[in-house]
């Protein structure tokens, strides 16, 4: 490692020191102080991302490899924008609801910054190594933050059941990993294809297909894919709400990033494509269909966008499975895989946003609490309306252009049977997001509430992801070629 | 005379010669490997039976009395008068424990301490297995000392016992860090894990060189073997005798000589790591000298140890551990720092041992440490007593 | 000869891995699991990984398994031998783990593996082994180290959140 590379972790080495910031200014300064000054550290952490992103451009536009471990290509780059835009809306999504729940909060945003940083790596890891190293890292911070209001035993059960799992997931994984390295003897993604190509080991069906299950155990866990996802719904009903928006976004683009750069360039070779490719087809089929019939049977809320999110996880899979290496195409799967990520992550965002001034308000997270909302507050009431039409995917908003973009895919790649199933899968889906607006629009309210106040930082978030959402569906020119564009390094590897 | 000067490797070379005139050679490796570690072994038995009259002689004068003057000139064989009379009690076990694991416990603690001697250099050569990662082995069997003593505690179906046990490994745990940080600077100079070349490379003895890390690891090996004042594990006015109240006769006999045989051991490791083991003058001419000074240099450490002991009250836990994290672990992270920032600077390839300028960089920086340790330590003192009201404050 | 220890080896480290399942007193179960460590560091020295065996003995000796037994000791009604030790989903568990047990064993037979093709390297390690050790950590793993450092100290973060006093 070379000190010209420190460039290109400019970013990650101001995470890491915003982080230590936002530590000890809680610490030393803020905690002492009163209550308006203690406000401020969310903002800090909102500069520190900002800065993080600027750090970003110095080395942006380069495709290299630092010291064997790290690669910084536009594929990564698309990563670490996503993952400091995600931390950034969840940092005002967290703003209100913790001031009003815990008086520590100063380590809350810590993690947050660090779980910014653990994406930044394992986006750019490329090394069986530190991708373990990076996603263990994003768990361990996820695990603390699921489970952050101590006295809250939802929050403790979800920290739990999402550490148990977390840990047997990561572990399975590991052993795949060390069977990749047994076979090949390197940990490198690059070195790995030439290994697995080349030597008799590698070319042995009983190792292949063996380590791709088990690798796929640590990735679906982090993507929530069935069937790893039996974690999903306790932790998103009993995290704290910003932290359950977190995790179905972010966390889960952390898995797909991981899966797609390990899969593609680890793996790229046909021979060993048609095995992932076939074995994620139906991990796909499975995930979708599981997620949206259970999610049917939802009356909490939480609970519902946690199945939803696992659907959601099917329909993206389609992406990876539809990869074609031609670069030129229109449709190469990669790219709809980014583009329907970038969009979940503004719609599910602001669904959370909008279930977080709620659940702020009247505390309260049962669907048939959504009753009458619409004369209660009006404007929460049309943005969620907005959230959950893309989750549907109708135009124009962001959710139709990813469905577009990876049954698009699809299509090019003649896989009708998916294609049907996931057809049929949107329309059960469409039941029940309709079915909440048909509450919140049709259905009369038990009893008259006040109208929903919503804080600053909380009006912030709700404005961005509905005027993202939107847009996006409108004006999709410019993210179809950024995610193209990121999605062509990654293709080069695939042959 | 030439003789006299190698003694004892010339007797070892010897002894082999002479067994190897009737013995294959696997016999003969066979027969040196059982002897060097019979001796090794004895080692702590050895230490029990010096130490304990040693130290009740010091804390006899220390307390203004004259200590054990029955049995013996001085009193010295009052320590196989005790060992006699511990062979002969009867063995107890207690009701409700647990006994394979109550059985077990001794033995494992007494060869935790026996384990210790084997990477421990009395003389250039002499050293029963100069392992490559001696000083990271020496770390590791303490740390089988923590298991023996909880299984102690757990299977004696005592709640002292079982207190004591809980105390240790708070306080095992907490001073393993200081102690490893303060070995690693230690390696991290020397440039070697070999307990043996660490010795080859200590010019001056490190003592002078790096303070803090002595300073630091003397207190952390007091701590984790439970010597006063952190004898929390089994402060007899709290907890009775901790976690090994319920054992009786030699199963006791085998803590105690753990006790020793670890007292011992970490004044040699003490001696090794920073008073320069077996050097000192005239050893290139005759290096039979070297475990003479060994063993004096190991001696002079016992004797602080149990001056320290003598002297000073014990700690509460509460004080013990913040004392652990928040005064040995930052200034030996600080130690470890500069140490590395030093070895950086002018550093030759292939380079043994830190040079003169080296040493006098590292000197300074540890007494920058100490002086910022000192004045912190002192303005928390002062603020203490302010808040408690003493007089003097 | 080095067959002879590693069988004897193999077959303690096992059966103290045997005994950790088997028994039903936790706490003892645990020290079987130490035993089973010491076979493991036991082995590691037999491949001539010392450094591997001391940090085996230091971290999960040391560290893992007081810390396992510490919770053991602090935890209620675990200690318990009349606590029922299964629960209804014994039999699906023992089917998948012993289809488990012949799919790796499958695995580990039938791959060629290059190390076994090849043959273990004979003789002494070379001395400077735990230098080229380290100087990996600083060289080319000197990313992942320093990750694995701010990994720790996030954890040590957030069990102090976990530990900290009610509000």
């Amino acid at each position: 490692m070379r000190a010209s590379d420190l460039i290109h972790l400019l970013p990650e080495l101001i995470l890491l020191g915003g982080a230590a910031l936002v530590l000890l200014l809680d610490i030393v300064w803020l905690r002492r102080a009163e209550e308006r000054r203690r406000q401020l550290l969310p903002y800090v952490a909102l500069g520190v991302l900002l800065v993080a992103a600027l750090g970003l451009i110095p080395g942006g536009g380069d495709n290299v490899s630092v010291a064997t471990m790290l690669v910084f290509d536009p594929f990564a780059l698309f990563f670490k924008v996503f993952a400091l835009l995600a931390v950034a809306l969840i940092v005002l999504l967290a703003t209100p609801y913790m001031q009003t729940r815990t008086p520590f909060s100063g380590e809350f945003y810590a993690l947050l910054l660090a779980t910014a940083l653990a994406i930044c790596l394992a986006v750019s890891a490329s090394n069986l190594v530190m991708i373990y190293l990076s996603m263990e890292f994003l768990s361990i911070t996820s695990y603390v933050l699921a489970g952050y209001f101590r006295q809250d035993r939802k929050s403790g059960e979800a920290a739990l059941k999402y550490f148990l799992y977390g840990a047997t997931a990561s572990a399975v994984m590991l052993y795949g990993m060390s069977l990749l390295y047994g076979a090949t003897g390197t940990t490198d993604l690059a070195g790995l294809v030439a290994g697995l190509s080349s030597g008799a080991a590698g070319q042995s069906a009983w190792l292949v297909t063996p380590a791709i299950i088990l690798l796929l155990a640590g990735f679906g866990f982090k993507a929530s894919l069935v069937p790893f996802h039996q974690w999903a719904p306790d932790t998103y009903e009993g995290a704290p709400t910003p932290v359950t928006a977190f995790l179905s976004t972010a966390s889960k683009a952390t898995g797909f990033a991981i899966l797609m750069r390990v899969f593609l360039v680890g793996m790229g070779a046909a021979s060993m494509a048609s095995q992932w490719i076939s074995l994620l087809v139906a991990l796909s089929v499975v995930t979708m269909t599981l997620g949206n019939l259970t999610a049917l049977r939802q009356t909490n809320i939480k609970r519902l966008l946690a199945y939803s999110s696992i659907a959601q996880a099917g329909y993206i899979l389609i992406g990876v499975v539809a990869v074609v290496s031609d670069s030129t195409r229109i449709f190469t799967g990669i790219n709809g895989v980014l583009i329907y990520l970038l969009a979940y992550l503004f719609t599910n965002v602001g669904a959370f946003a909008v279930v977080t001034a709620i659940e702020d308000a009247t505390g309260k997270l049962e669907i048939k609490d959504y009753s009458g909302l619409v004369r209660r507050s009006p404007w929460l009431a049309g943005l969620l309306f907005i959230f959950l039409i893309s989750l549907t995917g109708v135009p124009p908003t962001g959710g139709f252009l990813g469905k577009f973009f990876v049954f698009g895919a699809a299509v090019q790649t003649r896989m009708w049977v998916l294609l049907a199933i996931a057809a049929v899968n949107s329309v059960v889906a469409a039941f029940y997001y309709l079915n909440i607006v048909r509450y919140m629009f049709f259905v009369p309210a038990a009893e008259e509430g006040e109208p929903i106040r919503v804080g600053r930082p909380l009006q912030g978030a709700l404005a961005i992801t509905a005027v993202v959402t939107v847009l996006l569906g409108l004006i999709p020119g410019p993210v179809i070629l950024w995610a193209s564009e990121s999605a062509r390094s990654l293709l080069l590897a695939l042959r | 005379m030439d003789y006299l000067r190698n003694f004892f490797v010339n007797l070892a070379r010897s002894w082999t010669a002479w067994i190897g005139g009737f013995l294959p050679d696997w016999g003969v490796n066979l027969v040196n490997y059982l002897v060097v570690g019979i001796i090794l072994v004895l080692m702590p038995v050895i230490a029990t039976l010096t130490l304990t009259w040693m130290e009740r002689k010091v804390i006899g004068r220390i307390q203004n009395r004259i200590g054990p003057n029955r049995v013996g000139p001085w009193g010295i064989f009052q320590a196989f008068a005790d060992a006699v009379k511990m062979l002969i009690k009867e063995d107890i076990v207690p009701s409700g424990a647990d006994k394979p694991v109550f059985n077990l416990a001794p033995i494992l603690i007494a060869g935790a301490a026996a384990l210790l001697w084997a990477v421990v250099p009395f003389g250039r050569g002499m050293i029963g297995q100069n392992l490559n990662i001696g000083a990271l082995y020496v770390v590791a069997v303490g740390s089988i000392t923590t298991i023996a003593v909880i299984m102690a505690g757990w299977s004696s179906n005592n709640k002292f016992a079982l207190l004591g046990a809980f105390r240790v490994v708070a306080q095992l745990l907490s001073y393993e860090i200081p102690m490893v940080l303060s070995i690693a600077t230690v390696v991290l100079v020397t440039g070697t894990m070999r307990m043996g070349d660490i010795v080859e490379r200590q010019v001056a003895p490190f003592i002078v060189v790096l303070p803090v890390a002595f300073i630091t690891y003397l207190l952390a090996a007091a701590a984790e073997t439970g010597r006063a004042p952190f004898d929390l594990l089994e402060a007899d006015s709290e907890i009775v005798a901790g976690y090994f109240v319920e054992y009786s006769g030699l199963k006791f006999g085998w803590f105690y000589i753990a006790e020793y045989g670890n007292l011992f051991a970490i004044a040699a490791i003490t001696t090794t790591l920073f008073l320069g083991g077996w050097r000192g003058p005239f050893v290139s001419v005759a290096p039979a000298l070297g475990p003479f000074y060994f063993v004096i240099k190991s001696v002079a450490v016992i004797f602080v140890l149990m001056w320290i002991r003598g002297t000073w009250p014990r700690f509460r836990i509460d004080q013990m551990l913040a004392f652990a994290w928040k005064v040995l672990v930052p200034a030996s992270l600080a130690n470890l720092l500069w140490s590395a920032i030093v070895l950086q600077i002018g550093r030759q390839p292939e380079q043994l041992g830190p040079t003169i300028v080296q040493m006098i960089l590292l000197l300074v920086g540890n007494v920058a440490i100490l002086a910022v340790t000192g004045l912190l330590l002192g303005r928390a003192a002062r603020r203490y007593a302010a808040q408690h009201g003493w007089a003097g404050a | 000869m080095q067959q002879a220890i590693f069988i004897i080896l193999a077959l303690l480290t096992l059966g103290a891995a045997l005994m950790t399942v088997i028994t039903r007193n936790l706490l003892r179960a645990a020290l079987w699991l130490v035993a089973t460590f010491f076979g493991i560091a036991a082995i590691f020295i037999l491949l001539r990984a010392e450094f591997l065996a001391v940090a085996q003995i230091l971290v999960y000796v040391g560290a893992i398994s007081t810390l396992i037994i510490f919770a053991i000791m602090l935890s209620r009604g675990i200690m318990d031998p009349d606590q029922v030790r299964f629960n209804g989903q014994w039999g699906v568990v023992g089917g998948f783990a012993a289809l488990l047990f012949v799919v790796l064993a499958v695995i580990v037979t039938r791959v060629p593996w290059p190390a076994a093709a090849g043959g273990a390297p004979v003789g002494d390690a070379p001395a400077d082994a735990i230098a080229r050790l380290g100087a990996a950590f600083v060289g080319p793993y000197a990313i992942p180290f320093e990750v694995a450092s701010v990994l720790l100290v996030v954890a040590m973060i957030g069990a102090i959140i976990i530990a900290r006093e009610r509000e």
